[in-house]
This record gives C-alpha cells, structure tokens and sequence, in this order.
C-alpha cells in the first residue's frame, strides 16, 4: 500500500539521520570529513536531478552554480571585508543569479542544443575563472578561507553540513511531490501536452533552473566550508558529468537516487584511491555497465520491482 | 594591470597567420566529430582522447632511434591509424549495440571511454608531459623583414585546405560518402533499401575517430603532450561544431576559423584573457543563431 | 446587435503551408454551442492540421479562428487551454510515467493555476476534481495505475479524460476511437454522448469510423485536399454528390 511505502519511508530516514547525529561520537576526524563530502555532493547531485531526473532537460554543465557559489563565498569570506556569514547568503543569492542569467539564454532551446549551449556558457565562466589570477586566484584557486567562528570545528562543520543538507533536500522534496513538481514531471514526459493543457513550458523550465542552481549554489558553499579552499576544477565539465553518472547510478527518477549515487561514487573514489591510482578508469567501467545492465539506476531497478509487484 | 600589448600591422599579421594554422587543427579534429555527430548522432566525448593518444603515439613514433627526421612522417601516418583501429574496436565491440539509446546515454557512454583512455595513456607514457620538435626540414622559420613565421604553421596552413578538400570530397563524390550524409538524414530509409546501414556507420565513426588521430598527430610537435589535452580540446570541438551547424563540415571550417582567429586575436590584444575570447565569440553567435551558423543536418 | 450569441468556433478561410505543400487551404468550419460537430476527410485531408491550428500548435498563414467572438488566431496552447478549449491526440499522448490519477491531476491544476505552487503536496490537491472526472469516464478503479501499462483503449479513455480536466467549453477529440475495439468504441460513444447530454459539452472530432460519425454528429464537415467541400446535416452530406465522389464512394471507408 502507498501509505504504508511513505511510512517505510520516513522511518527509514529517521534511522539514517540518527546515524549521522550520533557519527562524531564514534567515528574520526577523517571519516567526519568524508561523510560531509558524501552530503555536499550528495546535495549538488539531488539539485541536478532536479531539471535533469524530474525536468528531463539536458543539464550538461550543472557544476557551474556550484562553482559560482563557492566562489561567492570564498570571495566574500577573504576579500569583501564582510563577515564570513555573508558569505551563505551570497553563495545562494549568486548561484540563483547565474541560473537565471544562463537560463534565460538556453531556455529557448532544447534537449541537445540545450545542453550544448549551456557547455559553452558554462565553459565561457571556467575560462573567465581560469584566468583571472589577481581575483580568483586562477589556476591555483584560493586556500585557507575563513568560516564562521561559531562552526570551526571539526563537529562544528559537520553539523552545520548535515543540517544545511537536511533542510535543503526536504525542501526540494516538497518541491518535487507539489504541483510545480507533478507539471515539471509532466514536461520531462510530454512537453507538447503539458503545454497544451495550460503549462507555459518555458517559463517553468526556467523556474526549475533557478531552483537547481540555487541549491547547487549552497553545495558549493558548504564545499568551502568543509574544504577551506576553492578552485576552478569546480566549474570544470568533467564534474558536470560526474554528477551525471551520480544520478544515473543511483536511478534518476527515484529523489533519493542521486544522493544514493554520490555516496556510492564518493566512497568507492576513496577506498580505490587507496590501492590504486587509476580510479578514473574503475570509473568509467562502472559507466559502462550501469548504461548497458543498468541504466534506470540502483533505486530505480528497486523502484520498478515493488512498482510491478502491487496490484 | 597592463593587460594589452603593442600591436603593429606586421604582428597582427602574422599573428593571424598563426591562428589560422591553428584552426587546421582545429578543423581537423572538429570535422571528426560533426562527421560522428552528424551520421551517429552520437556525441563523442571521447574524440579528444582519441585525439591525445594520436599525439602522444606520434611521440612515440617520431622519437624511435634511427629514424631522424623520417621518424615524424612516419608517425604522421601510423598514429592516426592506430587511432582509428582503436577505434574500430569499440565501434564494432560496444558502441553498436547501443544506436537506439538517447543522445544522453551515448553521451556518457562515449564519456566512460574518455575515463579509461586518460588512464590507459597515464599507465602506458606516465604523468610527465612529452615534447618533441618538428623534422629538421620544418624547423625554423621564414622571414620576410620583420615579418617571421615558423615553418610548421605554414606547413600547417598549406594542409587546411587540403584536408578540407579531401573530406569534402570523400562525402560529396563518393558513393559511401552520399550514403552516409543519406544515413545521416534517415537511417530507417537507408535500411530499407538494402545497405547495411551498421557498417556505414562503423566506417564513419573510424574516418571521424582517424581526424581525431591525425589532429594529434599534427599538434605534437608544436605544444607540449600532456595528459589535459583531451579535456580542453573536446570542449573547443564541441563548441565549433555547435557554431558550424551539427554534422555540417563546412560548419566545422567556419567553426574552426572563428575559434582560431578569435584565439590569435585574442593573444595579442588581452594576453592574459585570451582564452576568453574564442568561448564569448561562441556565447555571442549562439544567441544569435542557436542552432549554428551553418544548417545542421538534423 | 445586442442578443445575438457568436458562435462557439468559427475557423474563416484559414490557410496553412509546409515547404510549398499547402495543408489546408481556405478551410471553414462553425461549430455552434452544444452541437457536436464532426470533421470527416480522407487521410491527408488536413483533419489532424486544423486542429493543430485551432488548438496553436501551429500558426495559419492567413485566415481567422474566433472562439466565442473573440480572435484566438495563432494564440499559444497554453492560452487556448485556458480559454477553455481543450484536445485529445490521434496518437496517445499521455504523461507515461505517471499513474492515472495523476495524468488528470496535472490537467485540472493547472487549470486551478496552480502550476507555481512548490510547497503544498500534491496529493492532497485537486481530489474530488480529479477522482470526478476520472468516475466520468469510467477510470477510477483504475486511479493508481501507472499510464503506460493500461491496455490501449484505457489509454484512448485516459487521453480524454486528460482533456476534460479544464471543464473545457470546447472539446476537440482527434480520432478518439482510433485502434479501438468495437466494444470500446461503444463504450467511448456511450461516454461522449452522456458527455453531451449532462454538461451540454460542445464537441468537434475527427473520425475514420462512419458508423460513429453519422450516429453521434450533428453536422459533418467534409475536407479533401485541404480544402471544406460541404458542412452539413448527416442526411445532406450522404447524399451531397461532392461528397460522394470525393470520399464516401472511394476505397477509404473503413466501416459502415
């Protein structure tokens, strides 16, 4: 029965957010850090699904509001002489604004030509980023960023981190079961039939951009937060993509899928790294088989079986 | 912050001449992909790999004991069909079965390949980057007064064309040419009338994957072979097959002219931004005409 | 002149061309309130392209459309729909991934302009809309089922039921019985027809199935080439000599 899937559902989150509230009492330093890195990507990547999983638009260069708000906090903390707090209301507000200035701009297009203009706008800014040595600090980005004193510890941004990810994906989550969410799914099935039942499609495509590419705004922030430093890898493609393989790895149509996949993806990246150096290519093998056997993701394979199985 | 140089009429010049030699390559690697692009529909990520491993195979090539000079006409020919072999066996062994997926998949399927090629040339020539110098015979440069220019650009300058030539008539003048662009437009219908539109397909993405080999090949000797080439030069493919128009060759040539010259231009007047230049010509011709400046083929 | 009513649809000598193939060319068609109105033609006719028109998926080269007297040439759907005229597709256009009710659901908020709200759940919105349409057509028991595994004619009933979800003024149905059996066909026709008959729905639909059209229609316009022939009572347009020779004595009858 549905009520009794949403049940399962909520007590199955509350097991998990106890886990991560009582985390720095046993576990290290190290281990604190990684599970902060697995919420932060985890984030960026349910923001990305947002438009990618939930919209079904080609978000090919989703990195680039995550790298924009970083860099708006790494900025503000060092070099505007305002609090570092300022920083956490600048990372959003400037994700929001790149969002909607890129989106305004790739809105008219569609699927393929969508994705590939936004690449190049968001290539436009890497390259900008890239070489503004005396504002970003180019190529060798910007290290040892103030955070706000009342969380500069060590349990300090891990809960400031868990928090922030707890708060931002219920709120997308609300998003996604509302009716903004129903009609933005009822575009990534039938574009033509949701406008021709009275949906401006355009006009809520750029909606959802905004939206995403605020949340991937705070992602980025709290990559500072826990990292300290900032460089333009953030803004680079590859990343782009990466959160991609994230939500098709754990099942894109599923919400806690990407989250499921940055997980996996993040942990796999620290244990292999151990033992070898070619992680990249352990990468591109687990792509492979996901995109032959497996292409609805983990979740999703999960999803499909109980979707089968109820009368 | 001084960020503009002296420009005289000789230096722009000549720094134009420069751009467009680049924009040989450019052209080169950027008609591989709209030539995938085009027929496939496949976005191949993984072209700049291809295009990586034809430069460092180049090195390799060129640089064995004995061979002097002849070593890089040699490679010139040999990396770009061990390119294309390469290539060969991932179209036949695992792209093909995929044909009916979305562009999305094809896109990150073509993407795993470029996480396993940057590790396979990591294990096969390590983390250092190689250098090596063009043959005795297109060293140096030509000097006209003040006026000087290396010998490999203009060799390079002398190849565009031809090249272009050569692909223009491979897809215009032959029969496998016409039936790929037919393929291109309707692959059911070039089905049903008996060709086997599979092998079409693996000839193309082996001719398009062979640019990208010979791409590396000809950059080797005028940069350092390092292991980020792939990343940067797929993005600027990419974004001279978006301006061009998707699959239109001669898109690719004005892509790549655009790309190339904005680049030169860019290096003389705002050095320390000069990568910004040919990415905003791009933004701007986009806003103008999304879908390219050429027409695309579908 | 004060009293008189305009009409519900009223199509004037609209034209529309594709690449130098004129689709339709000086096509006419008035569609008074409550009637129901079919629109008959052999394949290629332009049937499936004057609904494109009517409905804004497509712009017409010259010409008017006016819904109740007021000009909605070449308006966008979206604003059509919430004029108040809404369309079911030839081909089954449903949301796949979604179950039944929520298919209806999407089109009843947004025809609440719901569309921006992100906060509340869905689920708890629309019901009784949603679950009266669906009881109308004869899907409830069927509510929770995923749209892309109903059987054909369900989808077919859904792809209605989507349309009804803006208590529209104006249905446009596009073969709505098309791949269906005959005992789905009844089934459909039963449920147009009380359709009519309890919210004096005006309906204009396009149809291979004769038996269908002479049995339901109050008036049928004929199209060949494009262009209107005749639109008239069933009675005149059997016996209309233009009309015979054109389609009704050609090889595409389907039934009778």
């Amino acid at each position: 029965m549905i009520v009794d899937r949403r049940f399962r559902l909520a007590a199955l989150l509350c097991g998990w957010i106890l886990i991560f509230l009582a985390a720095p009492f046993f576990l290290s330093r190290y281990y604190l850090y990684l599970i902060g890195l697995i919420l932060t990507t985890g984030l960026l990547a349910t923001s990305l699904n947002m438009v990618l999983g939930f919209g079904g638009m080609y978000q090919f260069h989703h990195s680039v509001f995550y790298g924009v708000g970083a860099y708006s906090f790494a900025l503000v903390s060092m070099k505007s002489g305002l609090p570092p707090v300022a920083g956490y209301v600048a990372a959003p507000v400037m994700a929001a604004l790149a969002s909607l200035i890129i989106g305004l701009i790739t809105i008219r297009l569609s699927k393929l030509y969508f994705g590939m203009l936004q690449l190049s706008l968001g290539s436009l800014v890497w390259a900008i980023v890239y070489r503004w040595y005396s504002f970003t600090g180019g190529d060798d980005g910007l290290h040892g960023i103030n955070i706000p004193e009342a969380i500069a510890s060590t349990r300090g941004v891990y809960y400031f981190t868990l928090v922030v990810t707890i708060v931002c994906l219920w709120l997308m989550f609300r998003m996604v079961n509302s009716p903004f969410g129903r009609i933005f799914q009822g575009i990534r099935d039938n574009p033509e039939r949701t406008e021709a039942i009275g949906v401006n499609v355009k006009s809520h495509q750029l909606v959802g951009q905004v939206i995403a590419g605020t949340f991937a705004g705070v992602a980025g922030a709290l990559f500072v937060t826990l990292e300290g430093s900032v460089f333009p890898d953030l803004l680079f493609w590859t990343l782009s993509l990466e959160l991609i393989i994230m939500c098709l790895l754990g099942g894109w149509y599923v919400f806690f899928g990407p989250m499921l996949g940055a997980a996996i993806i993040v942990v796999l990246r620290t244990f292999v790294g151990i033992y070898t150096e070619y992680w990249t290519s352990v990468l591109g093998i687990v792509l492979m088989l996901l995109i032959y056997f497996l292409p609805q993701g983990i979740l999703g394979y999960f999803q499909r079986r109980q979707l089968s199985e109820e009368p | 912050m001084d960020v503009t140089a002296q420009i005289t009429v000789s230096s722009l010049l000549q720094q134009i001449l420069i751009g467009l030699s680049r924009t040989t390559i450019l052209f080169i690697v950027a008609s591989g992909l709209s030539l995938v692009l085009g027929v496939l529909r496949i976005p191949n990520v993984a072209h700049g790999s291809l295009y990586m491993i034809g430069a460092f195979l180049t090195y390799t090539v060129a640089s064995v004991n004995g061979l002097g000079s002849a070593g890089f006409w040699i490679a010139l020919m040999a990396a770009p069909i061990g390119v294309a072999a390469i290539s060969f066996f991932i179209e036949r062994g695992l792209l093909c079965h995929l044909y009916e997926r979305d562009h999305l998949m094809l896109l990150l399927f073509t993407f795993a390949f470029t996480l396993v090629f940057s590790d396979a040339v990591k294990l096969i020539w390590g983390s250092d980057y190689r250098s090596f110098s063009p043959p005795d015979f297109l060293q140096g440069a030509f000097a006209f007064g003040t006026f000087s220019f290396p010998r490999y650009n203009l060799f390079l300058l002398a190849l565009g064309p031809l090249v272009a030539l050569g692909l223009w008539w491979l897809t215009n003048r032959t029969k496998i040419g016409k039936i790929a662009r037919a393929a291109a437009v309707d692959r059911e219908m070039v089905g049903a009338i008996g060709i086997n539109v599979s092998w079409v397909f693996a000839f193309v993405f082996v001719i398009g994957c062979f640019l990208a080999g010979l791409g590396g090949a000809l950059v080797a000797p005028t940069q350092n072979i390092t292991q980020g080439m792939d990343h940067t030069i797929i993005i600027e493919a990419f974004l001279i097959v978006i301006i061009g128009g998707l699959g239109n060759i001669w898109g690719a040539l004005l892509g790549a002219l655009i790309f190339g010259l904005t680049d030169a231009v860019g290096i003389l007047i705002i050095p320390q931004f000069a990568i910004v230049l040919p990415y905003a010509a791009v933004v701007i011709v986009l806003s103008i005409r999304p879908k390219g400046l050429l027409k695309s083929v579908w | 002149m004060a009293g008189v009513k305009p009409l519900m649809l009223e199509v004037i000598n609209v034209n529309k061309t594709f690449d130098g193939f004129q689709a339709v060319s000086d096509v006419r068609l008035r569609v008074e309130k409550g009637q129901v109105v079919a629109v008959i033609g052999p394949n290629g006719a332009g049937k499936t392209t004057l609904f494109d028109l009517i409905t804004g998926q497509l712009a017409p080269d010259s010409g008017r459309i006016l819904f109740q007297g007021e000009d909605i040439t070449g308006r966008k759907p979206h604003l059509i729909f919430r004029k108040g005229i809404s369309r079911s597709y030839q081909i089954v256009n449903i949301f796949h991934r979604l179950t039944v009710f929520e298919n209806v659901q999407i089109a009843v908020l947004s025809f609440q302009k719901k569309s921006f709200h992100w906060y509340g759940a869905a689920r708890k919105m629309a019901g009784a809309e949603t679950r009266a349409i669906l009881k109308s057509v004869g899907l409830a028991d069927k509510a929770d089922q995923i749209s892309g595994f109903l059987s054909h004619g369900d989808q077919k009933v859904l792809e209605i039921a989507i349309a009804l979800g803006n208590e529209p003024q104006l249905l446009i149905l596009d073969e709505p019985t098309a791949g269906m059996s005959p005992e789905e066909t009844g089934h459909s026709l039963t449920l147009l027809k009380r359709l009519c008959a309890d919210h004096g729905s005006t309906i204009l639909f396009c149809e291979h199935d004769m038996g269908m059209v002479f049995s339901f229609a109050h008036e049928i316009m004929v199209m060949q080439q494009g262009k209107t022939i005749v639109q008239s009572t069933p009675a005149e347009v059997r016996s209309d000599p233009r009309v015979q020779a054109a389609y009704l004595g050609g090889a595409d009858e389907c039934s009778g």
